[in-house]
């Protein structure tokens, strides 16, 4: 699986992975950034990461994709995770209602910490469990459209839709940016800020370097 | 090279308060240097294990226990000495093994320690803390936590409390996480491996009373990796009693709702690393990465899912010692060895790139005796902590408003938890290390003389265990953050004489005087100035 290379990527989007412990970020983001997944993967506890670099229309993105606890007592320390973050996944487990009933909350928290103009996709995931579904697809479907957000259903184990959902959203993301100067080949941290366009957030990364040194 | 003579350019520092004397230098950090994969089929073995997915909170009238993962998968798969069978944190064969001989040594010696334990600890503690500081024989590790934590009279003191405890329905909003968490532990741990087993029922049997026993705290998911490492060594009765103690003596506030002492800690932390490697402070500044986003894993699980197996234990022997200053300095140490220079740094230059760095340590900044050493040689002491804190909290309340979590309710290590205990007194016996600047030597121009004069106070004639670890330490100028390591001792340590014994009383109060002249070479500037040295002294400061 060509994972891109390093040199070669135009943009670098930061994408968040939300959502209920057990519904399976942790392997959401295995199974994107290096197609592996595990039933026993470790409890998330602090941040997890990884990037992959896909192709978008002919331009390189490397979407760097953070990955937390669900818990809720790790909502005190989130806002650093969402700084920056251009992206979410909201995931809940198709199996487990209650994950689903609390995709209010964590819209909340995610218009509460991050950019308004996130891109947010609502991802249900475990679909290979069809037999013990108890969130209707269409249901889902039907609230995502009423707030917005981009809609899935997605197996991490089975491998089906993780590529379609993240694209989707990189995709997504890529549009509301593509309106601003970008500089080919270099390397931009894009944030959805009002007027500021790529280049001008590495100038401002330059100069606090200076300033710290 | 030649002895040129010393003029000293200032006062030594009288004085055994805290508070430095002018004049006065002092010394900090280190630098220095100095590698695992188990075989494929075991993690592919390994990762298809999948038993059945049972809820344990209703066993059934046979409670049997499912067994452990050889009893379910068969006794093929091969275990490390620790019991893994694959993953990260897998240990090769390949390490050397300590000649029967010497481990029989220091097993007796530990089983004289706990024959006379209320002993060692009152007037000894020096040659324990020592003694964990090189590693507890694996055959008495679970006994010498249980003792050094206190968790083994918690337990004779609450006969029947666990099980009344297991008896309790428990909340089912924290049983529904426990169940999810049980299998994501360790599970390439023979141990926890089995969807079921044993290792998996006692963590929920564990986790579960915690949850009953101390109802507004509740679960946190980082307590199952901190459980399942003592369930790793002792029953589930012990090792409940030994999370306890951790949960509120070691790490108070930790896993409580809010997260406010990791976050405290986290800015502690922080502001530690700027005094013990300003060029990875500086790195993490610029690239905005909040203590929060790497430490929290460290700090919450005590190491024990980053670092190689040997260090985790070796590390937990130090922590239940000395108590939560040895997370600090190990974590300082890591960030110093990875971030610490500018040849590591240039490949660094991003946040990403620098958290990837921070999340796969090179396997060289983890060997155990490189790790260990520079553990124990950073200056980063209790007294240190606290005040960082006191500064900390300070803030947090102007920023961020009322701070509900108690800092001072943590003690460090196993003398503070003795010394609550109400029945044992303990004396004080308090170390401070000052040092002076003395005059460069004209003729050579950039030599600077440090004598390092060592006051040890005593109380009651108990005698001041070795002090070589602190001589061994380094130092690093503030000035041009040059780390300088001390060329050679050139006047020998004099001890007392005639050697003191324990029994000796003394008139108190009674200084021993040991001066230890290093010649130290600054490449830089010849002017040190005052402000600089005033700021080193802080570092130098021994807790006793």
């Amino acid at each position: 699986m060509n994972m891109g290379t390093d040199l070669a990527y135009n943009f670098v989007f930061k994408v968040v992975l939300i959502g209920e412990s057990g519904v399976g970020k942790s392997n959401l983001l295995s199974r994107f950034t290096k197609n592996e997944f595990n039933h026993d993967s470790r409890t998330t506890i602090g941040v997890e990461f990884s990037t992959r670099s896909i192709q978008v229309d002919s331009i390189t993105i490397k979407a760097q994709i953070w990955d937390t606890a669900g818990l809720e007592r790790y909502r005190a320390i989130t806002s650093a995770y969402y700084r920056g973050a251009v992206g979410a996944l909201l995931v809940y487990d198709i199996t487990k209602h209650l994950t689903y009933e609390n995709v209010e909350r964590w819209l909340k928290e995610l218009y509460d910490h991050a950019d308004p103009h996130i891109v947010v996709m609502l991802v249900g995931n475990k679909s290979d469990l069809g037999n013990v579904r108890t969130v209707p697809t269409e249901e889902a479907k039907v609230f995502a459209e009423a707030k917005g957000l981009l809609f899935m259903e997605t197996s991490a184990l089975e491998s089906t839709n993780v590529e379609s959902a993240f694209l989707e959203v990189l995709t997504a993301i890529h549009k509301k940016v593509a309106s601003k100067e970008v500089t080919r080949g270099s390397i931009s941290a894009v944030t959805l800020g009002q007027t500021l366009g790529p280049s001008s957030e590495f100038k401002e990364e330059r100069r606090s370097c200076c300033n710290s040194s | 090279m030649g002895n040129p003579t010393l003029q000293a350019s200032g006062k030594i520092s009288s004085s055994w308060e805290s508070t430095p004397g002018k004049n006065s230098g002092a010394l900090s950090s280190t630098a220095a240097e100095s590698a695992a994969g188990p075989p494929e089929e075991v993690l592919a073995s390994a990762s298809l294990m999948s038993g059945t997915l049972e809820s344990l909170s209703g066993l059934g009238d046979d409670c049997s226990s499912l067994g452990s993962d050889s009893e379910i998968n068969g006794p093929v798969r091969r275990t490390d000495k620790y019991g893994f069978l694959g993953g990260a944190q897998y240990s090769e064969s390949s390490e050397a093994e300590i000649a029967v001989a010497v481990a029989r040594q220091r097993e007796m010696k530990w089983l004289d320690m706990f024959r006379n334990w209320d002993k060692w600890i009152s007037r000894r503690f020096q040659k324990v803390k020592m003694r964990c500081r090189k590693g507890i024989p694996c055959s008495l590790r679970s006994k010498a936590w249980q003792l050094l934590s206190n968790s083994q009279e918690l337990l004779d003191s609450n006969p029947g409390k666990f099980e009344e405890l297991e008896q309790e329905q428990g909340d089912p909003k924290w049983l529904d996480i426990i169940e999810k968490d049980l299998h994501r532990q360790f599970p390439f741990h023979e141990m926890f491996a089995a969807r079921g087993g044993h290792g998996q029922q006692d963590l929920y049997r564990i986790l579960k009373a915690y949850t009953v026993y101390r109802p507004d705290e509740g679960y946190c998911q980082a307590q199952a990796p901190v459980a399942a490492v003592l369930l790793m060594h002792m029953p589930a009765e012990q090792a409940f009693w030994c999370l306890v103690q951790i949960c509120e003596k070691y790490l108070p506030g930790y896993y409580s709702a809010g997260l406010e002492a990791i976050q405290l800690d986290g800015e502690i932390f922080f502001s530690l690393l700027r005094r013990v490697c300003p060029m990875a402070y500086r790195h993490l500044k610029k690239f905005k990465i909040d203590p929060i986003l790497y430490m929290t894993e460290w700090f919450m699980c005590i190491f024990s899912r980053t670092l190689p197996w040997s260090c985790v234990l070796h590390v937990w022997d130090m922590f239940f010692c000395e108590g939560v200053k040895i997370v600090f300095r190990v974590g300082l140490v890591l960030l110093k060895q990875m971030l610490g220079s500018v040849d590591k740094l240039r490949e660094l230059q991003g946040m990403y790139e620098t958290m990837e760095r921070l999340r796969n340590i090179p396997p060289e900044c983890i060997r155990e005796d490189v790790l260990v050493q520079e553990v124990v040689s950073l200056s980063v002491t209790e007294a240190l902590i606290e005040r960082e804190c006191s500064v900390q909290v300070r803030k947090w309340r102007v920023s961020r408003g009322v701070l509900t979590h108690q800092p001072s309710r943590r003690l460090h290590g196993t003398r503070a938890i003795f010394e609550i205990t109400g029945s044992r007194h303990l004396p004080r016996v308090s170390y401070h290390l000052v040092c002076t600047v003395l005059s460069p030597n004209a003729e050579t121009g950039s030599i600077y003389y440090l004598a390092f004069f060592f006051f040890c106070f005593l109380e009651d004639g108990y005698l001041m265990d070795e002090i070589s670890y602190i001589i061994s330490s380094q130092f690093c100028c503030t000035e041009c953050h040059g780390v300088h390591r001390p060329l050679a001792p050139s006047v020998p340590v004099q001890p007392h004489n005639p050697p003191l014994s324990i029994t000796q009383k003394l008139p108190q109060p009674e200084y021993l005087n040991k001066t230890v002249l290093w010649r130290e070479k600054h490449g830089g500037d010849n002017n040190l100035s005052l402000s600089v040295l005033e700021d080193l002294f802080i570092h130098c400061t021994v807790d006793c």
